[in-house]
């Protein structure tokens, strides 16, 4: 991976509404080079995030800088450089696909081979997804309409590509298509910041992940390193008076415990698998399996993050 | 062109399984000494992980001397590929069957009822004659 620089920096960007903190006080970098997973539910701030990075948006608070350039005073120029995929794709739908790609080409003059570059482009990705060029975009299906607006977005040959949300409701084998685009786009060292809520489709494509929530930031790091790091210790005890979280002596973090009368699941931040081997020294230990959780298990322990303080008593009987 | 697959239920890192998906083709082979392996691009795309996930499966190829840099072209099988790959496919297979065994002590089985399911499980397989490994 490239890390010489940051396709995009994000300094502590805050942005409400009537009131409402959207996003609180945000900082992230996302590397060149990247497939930057940008997790969260619905409204944890991702959308607003990515339409603050595209100019759309002017956040209250804070910097942000993508490829080089400052979204706020320089939309357009962002805009024309980003390949950007929304949720739900605003096309005119009078057009077709081939007229539509004509007058996009028209605002991209500067990329590669000027619009003729970006028309030639344009109608290559659209055979490729098989598209009829001469439909109108209204009689398309859902699936379709996606590929459109992909298409629109890489015909630009942008540096970098922000998909929001970009197969929520799509078919398998459109959200594939879709994949193949982004890890080909990887491949040639291209940066994509993506969100999704599909969790297992990240794991497989991203190289980093980004976890928000109610406008925060819980986590960001390389997927490999988040994965190699959490561990899901299974631990059965021989009797009810059990820990109900990792004393503060052991060398991890918890992040999520979920108990029962002789048995608790702690989802823990740790430096290795060896680390874990610690809790096997706790009194009254019978049994202790120490898993890899998916990212679908951390994302789910992040979210929860019920964290009883070690010492004490058990006051309460968690369901798992 | 070779075609790999990953494991459906294997939780293990993506880059170790691509790794042994390639010795399992070269053992089998599927692959043989001096032929290319897809280029990083090529197989990410066709498995749909980040290239940097392949990546990170051919360097440990390659240190394991499996595969080896062709000036210009990619990576390709290495003479003393064949006979590594066997044993590292016997050292999969044995943690495989080790994490199921390990599996049916805690549920609570004896060794007999652990070898009884083993050598019907087998009897089985064969019956459906599927022959795992690197298909072409």
């Amino acid at each position: 991976m490239t890390q010489q620089g940051a396709a995009i920096r994000i300094v502590q960007l805050a942005k409400r509404f009537r009131g409402v903190t959207a996003v609180d006080g945000l900082s992230l970098d996302v590397p060149e080079g990247a497939v930057f997973g940008l997790l969260g539910e619905n409204g944890a701030g991702k959308t607003t995030t990515i339409q603050v990075l595209l100019g759309l948006l002017a956040p209250d608070a804070g910097q942000t800088r993508v490829l080089g350039l400052d979204p706020s005073r320089e939309g357009l120029a962002v805009r024309r450089r980003v390949g950007y995929v929304p949720e739900v794709p605003a096309l005119y739908d009078w057009m077709t696909p081939a007229e539509i790609g004509w007058f996009a080409a028209g605002f991209h003059a500067e990329g590669p081979g000027g619009s003729v570059g970006y028309e030639s482009r344009f109608n290559d990705l659209i055979r490729g997804f098989a598209l009829p060029p001469a439909r109108k975009i209204k009689m398309l299906s859902k699936g379709m309409r996606a590929k459109v607006s992909l298409s629109l977005a890489l015909a630009g040959d942008p540096g970098l590509l922000i998909l929001d949300e970009p197969t929520s409701g799509l078919d398998v084998m459109v959200r594939r298509e879709f994949l193949e685009q982004m890890v080909d786009l990887a491949g040639s060292g291209r940066t994509v910041l993506l969100s999704s809520h599909q969790l297992a489709e990240v794991e497989r494509v991203a190289s980093h992940v980004a976890l928000m929530h109610g406008g925060k930031l819980l986590l960001a790091e390389p997927l490999d390193q988040l994965r190699s790091q959490t561990f899901l210790l299974a631990i059965t005890f021989g009797d009810r008076s059990h820990p109900v979280a990792p004393p503060d002596h052991l060398p991890m973090e918890l992040i999520d415990a979920a108990d029962a009368p002789r048995q608790a699941h702690w989802l823990v931040r740790a430096r290795d698998r060896a680390a874990c081997e610690a809790v096997r020294a706790l009194p009254g230990v019978e049994s202790v399996e120490i898993e890899v959780p998916t990212l679908e298990d951390i994302y789910l322990g992040y979210m929860r993050s019920r964290r009883p303080t070690p010492s004490g008593p058990p006051s309460e009987v968690h369901v798992a | 062109m070779l075609l790999l697959g990953l494991i459906p239920g294997d939780d293990r890192a993506i880059y170790a399984q691509i790794a042994d998906r390639v010795r399992f083709a070269v053992a089998s082979g599927a692959l043989r000494p001096g032929e290319l392996v897809p280029s990083v691009r090529e197989l990410a795309k066709q498995l749909v992980v980040n290239p940097n996930t392949v990546a990170r499966a051919y360097r440990e190829l390659q240190a394991e001397g499996l595969l080896d840099a062709v000036r210009g072209t990619g990576l390709s099988v290495t003479v003393e590929a064949p006979e590594r790959c066997q044993s590292a496919r016997h050292a999969f297979v044995r943690d495989r069957l080790r994490a199921a065994i390990d599996d049916a002590r805690r549920s609570g089985l004896d060794p007999s009822e652990i070898e009884r399911i083993l050598h019907d499980q087998w009897r089985e397989s064969g019956v459906a004659g599927q022959h795992e490994g690197g298909q072409s």
